[in-house]
């Protein structure tokens, strides 16, 4: 019982701080686009268009996944404990 | 206020201090001197310092305890200090699966490992235990010892990896943490509050304007 009560708010918790990462980290990646625009200053792209098309490449790219490990790295944890443990 | 929040902030950071230096793992050099279980009624000031029953088994309000007596060598000042020889207890409970999280469930083994530890006659047997927890005679509570293993000799100082990792761990959460709310407020709450003063300023401007007409009007039929 104690296992799955365990599991589900782990799960609940590790969803929270998953939600809160992956916020913080668009958020950042945002204002680096917006910085970087400022300095190049491209021509003929908007400021709005250049952050857009920066956003969608990063939905898409390996930073947003790695995101995951939010997840994975307390199971390891979990794991290393229990097999040195007992 | 400054005072008051200062107290705030010294009260919750010795609060965590306490409960860190109470799960957090320490090592003990000792000798087993016996091992024993001792059948425990639970008061409510002391329970919470105390463990479940085992993991596969189910809570009653009173169960069987084992305990490992020992003799150690007394540590100061988080251990850095060594002094001579102290007796020591310390209780054996799993913790199972949820607090603290150090997801022991081989009481029982560890109580055979003990037995096999003792070591009443000289040359003595050193062994390391890795323990949490306090002992409080007052309250009767005990450490709960984690593992034993063999000490190389009686002067043997382990270096706490797991502790230095664990706290590299929390402070760097604890900065990212910063840096996250840090950056919610720079991007998100500040803005807001930008847009919430700048309606204000509209607001305020517009009643005034209003005012000033009004005030205009009135005067239109004072007397020159």
């Amino acid at each position: 019982m104690n296992f799955v009560r365990l599991v589900v708010f782990g799960f609940l918790f590790l969803s929270v701080v998953y939600i809160c990462v992956s916020l913080y980290s668009r958020s950042v990646r945002r204002e680096k686009l917006e910085a970087e625009w400022e300095e190049t200053r491209p021509e003929g792209i908007h400021r709005d268009a250049f952050v857009k098309e920066g956003m969608k490449e990063y939905e898409t790219g390996l930073r947003k996944r790695l995101i995951l490990l939010v997840y994975i790295i307390p199971l390891i944890a979990v794991g290393a404990i229990i097999y040195f443990v007992n | 206020m400054r005072n008051f929040r200062r107290a705030v902030r010294i009260t919750v950071f010795l609060i965590l201090a306490l409960w860190l230096h109470y799960v957090m793992p320490q090592r003990d050099i000792a000798r087993v001197t016996s091992t024993e279980v001792v059948r425990t009624d639970f008061s409510a000031l002391n329970r919470i310092f105390f463990a479940q029953a085992d993991t596969g088994a189910t809570d009653n309000p009173s169960r069987d305890l084992r305990f490992i007596n020992t003799e150690r060598k007394a540590t100061y000042l988080f251990g850095l200090i060594r002094g001579g020889n102290q007796t020591m207890v310390y209780r054996n409970e799993d913790t199972g699966w949820i607090y603290p999280p150090y997801f022991k469930f081989d009481s029982a083994d560890l109580q055979a490992e003990a037995g096999a530890a003792i070591s009443t006659a000289e040359p003595y047997d050193w062994v390391v235990i890795t323990h949490y927890g306090w002992r409080i005679r007052w309250l009767s509570i005990y450490p709960n010892a984690v593992s034993i293993r063999p000490a190389p000799s009686e002067e043997y100082r382990p270096i706490p990896w797991g502790n230095i990792i664990i706290y590299i761990a929390l402070i760097a959460g604890a900065l990212f943490l910063r840096a996250m709310w840090r950056q919610f407020r720079e991007r998100t709450l500040d803005p807001l509050a930008d847009r919430a003063e700048d309606r204000m300023d509209h607001v305020q401007a517009d009643f005034a304007e209003r005012r000033g007409r009004v005030r205009r009007w009135l005067d239109s039929w004072k007397s020159k």
